[in-house]
């Protein structure tokens, strides 16, 4: 256990371990006071906004109520769906905005490319100081300093993305080098030659910057002096084998976070002692865990929906949305950092809205690339799904071999088709190998899997 | 007119001087903030000073509201 107050760390806050000793290392009890304070007042807001008044009207709900946190319960789930029906019904921003729309300095909006309504949102300067204030919680617990140079390899566009990290390597006053709109080729090259230490990118673009840097020459792990990758927008982060490949691949260690654009920032942090899960920033969100099909909650250790309530972004309030992700909670103190935030292991597992049933046996994306990833011959894959002669579904993971590897190809294929089929009780996939460089590469969330069956299954995670 | 600093942070317990310190300097921004004659350069700059110390007296249980009142 740290000892979160060292005078030595008073006197300098570099060596302080924790960005908020206070409330990292609040006793539960305390915590949960804490939050059900919140809490009321968060409702008591809430309630004034005319979305939260019908949807809470409707169910009987009255902030007067909660009296205990479990008493969280009896406040209804809000849902993707209810938000989009209220930003349909009164475009822009729905019914859901707490205070005038002259007060917001920014404006965002979700990832979505599958036609489906992007969720809107607006913020004021308060709500980017708390924004930027969650991802400081995060890059500083893994390891993150004044004295370190931060690389944005992301777009800067209306996808909220890291545009909080960015100010929060400001705040925390780090040098902070705005990698957008520029090549793979580009990027790469200013990480070596501007001394970056720290890169913040999705985890398959963490890839595609070193398939890069391998095809100009160059070997990051050598070459840079990056020595941490903080990821984000996509479950890969805390796949082990995704992990391990990029950690070798660069030289760094890398940190998972998860955020949402509809809470505005980062929810969750991998911790510089990487115990394998991200922690859950607790004195600024309430996270439930719930059994997806029934609405009620789950103990630790038991896969569910996670369900937020955020004490963060006013100008919106979040309470109670069901996200969807795929989570599994254990207590604090499985990580040996000194935090008493609880833990998602293995961080966002997946999206329960992801599933595909093919044959009568449930598959994840998350879990088909765990297993990809175990074969460091492969550089790219993709998940096609196609129906045969009209009558049969069939999977295919789509394969490219990195160059100086391909020999490998012949003994890879039937283990590959091997292990895919035992992770899913024996469910038969086909595995074909593609021309290196043919797959599509990705800047953001990447996009593996195409369902090309007549009625596609697929949903896209408009997030 | 401010109001009296709390003695306590949100769950009760003795705020030490440095807390003291920081939520008297948020109420003296908050005060600044709804001066209704200042000068742009100031209404705005105090605002985003204003912003800072919200989140540290947040951050540190001293207080839980919401500034929008004052355009923040």
């Amino acid at each position: 256990m740290t000892n979160p107050n060292p005078q030595s760390a008073i006197r300098n806050p570099q060596a302080q371990e924790y960005w908020n000793p206070k409330n990292e290392t609040l006793p539960r009890a305390d915590l949960e006071r804490l939050q059900l304070l919140k809490l009321r007042r968060l409702c008591e807001r809430a309630a004034a906004v005319p979305f939260y008044a019908r949807l809470w009207g409707a169910a009987g709900f009255q902030p007067e109520q909660l009296r205990t946190l479990d008493d969280l319960r009896r406040i209804p789930f809000m849902t993707r769906e209810a938000w989009m029906e209220a930003l349909v019904a009164q475009p822009l921003f729905g019914d859901l905005l707490a205070t005038d729309p002259q007060h917001a300095i920014r404006y965002h909006l979700t990832s979505g490319t599958s036609g489906r309504t992007p969720i809107r949102v607006l913020d004021s300067p308060q709500d980017w100081q708390w924004i930027s204030e969650m991802w400081c919680y995060g890059l500083w617990g893994f390891g993150i300093r004044p004295a370190d140079t931060v690389y944005f390899a992301f777009g800067y566009g209306s996808f909220i993305g890291f545009w909080g990290a960015h100010y929060a390597c400001e705040k925390m006053g780090a040098l902070v080098i705005p990698g957008g709109a520029q090549t793979t080729e580009a990027r790469v090259r200013q990480i070596v030659e501007l001394g970056v230490t720290t890169v913040c990118s999705t985890p398959t673009y963490a890839l595609n910057l070193w398939q890069k840097a391998r095809e100009i020459g160059l070997d990051l792990a050598r070459d840079s002096r990056v020595d941490k990758l903080i990821l984000s927008g996509e479950p890969a982060g805390s796949i082990p084998a995704v992990k391990r490949q990029l950690e070798e691949a660069w030289g760094a260690k890398a940190g998972d976070t998860a955020g949402m654009t509809e809470v505005g920032t980062i929810m969750i942090f991998e911790c510089s002692h990487q115990p394998g899960g991200t922690h859950i920033i607790e004195d600024h969100y309430i996270e439930e865990v719930i059994n997806p099909h029934s609405g009620e909650p789950v103990g630790y250790g038991e896969l569910g929906e996670r369900v937020v309530t955020s004490f963060g972004r006013g100008f919106i309030p979040v309470v109670r949305y069901r996200t969807q992700d795929m989570v599994l909670k254990v207590p604090a103190a499985t990580c040996t950092c000194g935090r008493t935030w609880d833990i998602y292991d293995g961080g966002i597992r997946g999206r329960w809205d992801d599933m595909k049933l093919i044959r009568g046996t449930n598959v994840y994306p998350r879990a088909v690339e765990s297993i990809v990833r175990e074969y460091a011959a492969i550089d790219e894959f993709q998940i096609h799904l196609w129906r045969k002669e009209t009558l049969t579904d069939e999977i295919t993971v789509r394969v490219e071999v990195k160059p100086d590897q391909a020999g490998e190809w012949a003994a890879l294929a039937p283990r590959l088709r091997r292990d895919l089929a035992d992770a899913h009780e024996g469910l038969r996939f086909n595995v074909d190998r593609v021309d290196h460089g043919t797959l599509p590469r990705f800047e953001l969330k990447a996009k593996r899997l195409i369902d090309d069956r007549p009625v596609a299954q697929y949903k896209e995670t408009a997030r | 007119m401010t109001a009296p600093a709390p003695a306590t942070d949100l769950l009760g317990n003795p705020l030490t001087a440095d807390e003291a310190a920081l939520l008297a300097a948020y109420e003296s921004l908050k005060a600044l903030a709804a001066q209704p004659d200042l000068p742009p350069c100031a209404a705005r700059n105090v605002r985003f000073a204003l912003v800072a110390l919200w989140q540290v007296t947040n951050d540190l249980d001293l207080q839980f509201e919401q500034l929008y009142d004052l355009g923040v």
